[in-house]
This record gives structure tokens, C-alpha cells and sequence, in this order.
């Protein structure tokens, strides 16, 4: 067995199991991780996982099949990772006040100024783009 | 009921904490309406629980904390819908970084306005800027400018419900031609739920809600510095 038969069989394994491309997404978080700290990178480690994972796909040494399944089965069950956090209301009773609608209400209208500037913003510019690009 | 073995309590958190988004998701397949959505039916379950069983914040997280260890290749998992739809990116660029750069002045902006003139406290006011993010960004900028990334958790919720429903009422007002300027209000407005309803709403509108999430979270993420030297 020569070694670019292994590769392409180690390749198959991954690309049939979800728990191989999980582990090998969060390899890419833990490399990022330890480049951060061991270079001093400005940026944290998750961020500079997504840029090694991006350059892997970009030069074709990572297929997108290797990866797509655990990519959407953590970015699809990510309420599960995050919902401990969630809980933390429950040390605020004091929002069941005035304290919670101003906090709400801050969301409620602060949520309709970036609705509304983004589809402007970007409905304005793809208009212009579409005008001055394609004649 | 008490546990006299901290183990125990802690492996009964956890297996809460993962009953309980089940359930949830389970329930939003059967009735898909946005007040039923896991993300406010998930945690009232916890909530409820652990009130009655007069367990606090602190025993429950510590608990279940380390399930958020897997945000961090969640983050990494975005590089896959960026390079998918690396060709809309490079047709749409420009439009792109202007529809980010827009909602992301305006996310932040619109939250330290709205919170200082309700004369909210200054962690709230730092807890509240990066709430217009997807979650794991969120948590990141959060820590970085100084706000509770606690907090924060609980204001990405509330926006993410807020912002699907009001975007739905939005579209039917708003004369938007372009699915880019549709799947953009929801990526940038709402972030993953916004996502899963322009997904409903149109493929294009779903892959850039996607894009627009990703990249604005991205873009937070490398800015928070500056934020930090606008805020001093």
C-alpha cells in the first residue's frame, strides 16, 4: 500500500464520518488557538481557525466534502452550545422591571434601525452597482 | 431535590440542557411559529427547571459550560459557507462590504444611543453593542470591549426573535428589489435565526443572509480594537 492510497482512504474516512470532520474542525481551533499564543496574533484563535480552514479549502487540500458535514452539524446545533449561557437571566430579576423594558426596548428599535439601514444601504448601492457595472 | 454528589448534579444539568434544546427543536417542527422558536423555548425549559429546583446560575453553568468549548469550531465551520459561495462574494462584493459596513456602524451606534439616553449602566450599554452578531462573535467582542459576554447571550436571543419577526412584517412594507438587500436585513438584523428565514424566503436570499452574517461577525471580530479606542 503505497502512501497516496492511504492518503485517499484516510481521505474516504473523514469524508463518510461526522465526528472526524468535527474533530478535525476543532484540530483547526486548537492550531489557531496555540498560533495565537505562540505568535502573539492579535486575533483569537477561532478567527484565525477559520483562516487556516479557508486557505485549506481555497488550495484544494481540504475538499468541501471532507468537511460539510461537521460544519453543519455544528453550525446548526449551535443553540445547544450556547444555550448555557442564555441562562444568566436568571440571576436578573431585576428586569422584570422598568430596567427590562428599556433593555428591550433598546433591542426592539435598535433591531429596526439596522433592518431598515442595511436593505437601503445595500438596495441603493446594488442598484448603482447594476447601473454603472452591466450596461 | 438535592444531589449530595456534585457529579452527579452536574451530569443531570447537562443531560437537561440537551433534553431540553431536543424538545424544543422537536416542538418548532411541528408548530414553526417565531414565539415557539427553540431559542426562547429552550431556555424558559432550563429556566423553569432550575428555578424550581432552586439551583443557581453559577452551579447550572458550571455544569454545563464546557458545551460551549464547541463555539470555537462552530466559528471555524463558517470558512465552509464562505468558500461555497465564494463566487457570489466576488460578484457581489462590493455591495457586500457596504451592506456589512452600514450594519455594523448602525448596530453598535443605534445600541450605545438607545442605552445611554435610557440612561442604562455602562455594562449594560458595552453588553448590549455587539448584540446584532451571531453568537460566537458576539461572546468574543463582548469579552474584548469590556461588556458581560453573559449579558450579551441574552440580548443575541432577544434580538435574534425581534428581529425575525419584525423582519418578516419589514419585507411586506419595504420596496426591496434585490434578494441581495432581503437576505441581507435578515443576516444582518437577526444572524442565525434571520438566516433560517430567508432561507425560507429564497435560496439567494438564504446564502447571502449567511454571507452577511458571517462576514459582519468577522469584521466585528478584527474591529474590536478600534471599537475599544473609539469608546475611551
Amino acid at each position: 500500500m503505497n502512501r497516496l492510497h492511504l492518503f485517499s482512504v484516510l481521505r474516504t474516512a473523514v469524508q463518510r464520518s461526522r465526528a472526524a470532520q468535527v474533530a478535525l474542525l476543532a484540530g483547526l481551533w486548537l492550531a489557531g488557538n496555540f498560533a495565537t499564543r505562540a505568535i502573539g496574533l492579535p486575533f483569537p484563535g477561532a478567527i484565525v481557525g477559520l483562516g487556516l480552514m479557508l486557505l485549506l479549502l481555497g488550495s484544494g487540500f481540504v475538499r468541501p466534502a471532507s468537511v460539510r458535514r461537521g460544519a453543519r452539524f455544528l453550525i446548526g446545533e449551535m443553540l445547544l452550545f450556547f444555550v448555557p449561557a442564555v441562562l444568566a437571566v436568571m440571576d436578573h430579576a431585576e428586569w422584570l422591571g422598568p430596567l427590562g423594558l428599556k433593555l428591550f426596548a433598546t433591542v426592539l428599535l435598535g433591531t429596526l434601525l439596522v433592518m431598515l439601514g442595511t436593505a437601503f444601504a445595500v438596495d441603493l448601492s446594488y442598484r448603482w452597482w447594476v447601473r454603472h457595472a452591466v450596461r | 431535590m438535592r444531589f449530595a454528589d456534585a457529579w452527579v448534579s452536574d451530569a443531570f444539568w447537562l443531560a437537561a440542557t440537551v433534553a431540553a434544546y431536543v424538545a424544543a427543536r422537536a416542538l418548532y417542527r411541528r408548530r414553526p411559529v417565531w414565539w415557539l422558536s427553540p431559542l426562547l423555548v429552550a431556555p424558559t425549559l432550563l429556566l423553569g427547571l432550575a428555578l424550581g429546583a432552586r439551583v443557581g446560575y453559577g452551579d447550572y453553568f458550571h455544569a454545563t459550560h464546557w458545551l460551549m468549548l464547541a463555539l470555537g469550531p462552530a466559528t471555524v465551520a463558517f470558512a465552509l459557507p464562505i468558500y461555497e459561495h465564494r463566487t457570489v462574494i466576488r460578484r457581489n462584493w462590493p455591495v457586500l462590504i457596504i451592506g456589512v459596513a452600514a450594519g455594523s456602524a448602525i448596530a453598535m451606534t443605534s445600541a450605545w444611543g438607545l442605552s445611554s439616553l435610557f440612561g442604562l449602566s455602562e455594562s449594560l450599554r458595552l453588553s448590549l453593542l455587539p448584540r446584532s452578531m451571531s453568537m460566537p462573535f458576539a461572546l468574543i467582542v463582548a469579552g474584548d470591549i469590556g461588556g458581560v459576554p453573559d449579558l450579551t447571550a441574552v440580548f443575541v436571543v432577544v434580538t435574534a426573535v425581534v428581529g425575525v419577526a419584525m423582519g418578516e412584517v419589514l419585507l411586506k412594507w419595504l420596496p426591496l428589489k434585490s434578494a441581495l438587500a432581503r437576505g441581507s436585513l435578515f443576516g444582518m438584523g437577526a444572524h442565525g435565526a434571520g438566516v433560517a428565514k430567508a432561507t425560507e424566503i429564497g435560496g439567494e436570499e438564504g446564502s447571502i443572509a449567511g454571507l452577511v452574517m458571517i462576514l459582519s461577525g468577522v469584521a466585528n471580530v478584527l474591529a474590536a480594537p478600534l471599537v475599544v479606542f473609539l469608546l475611551r
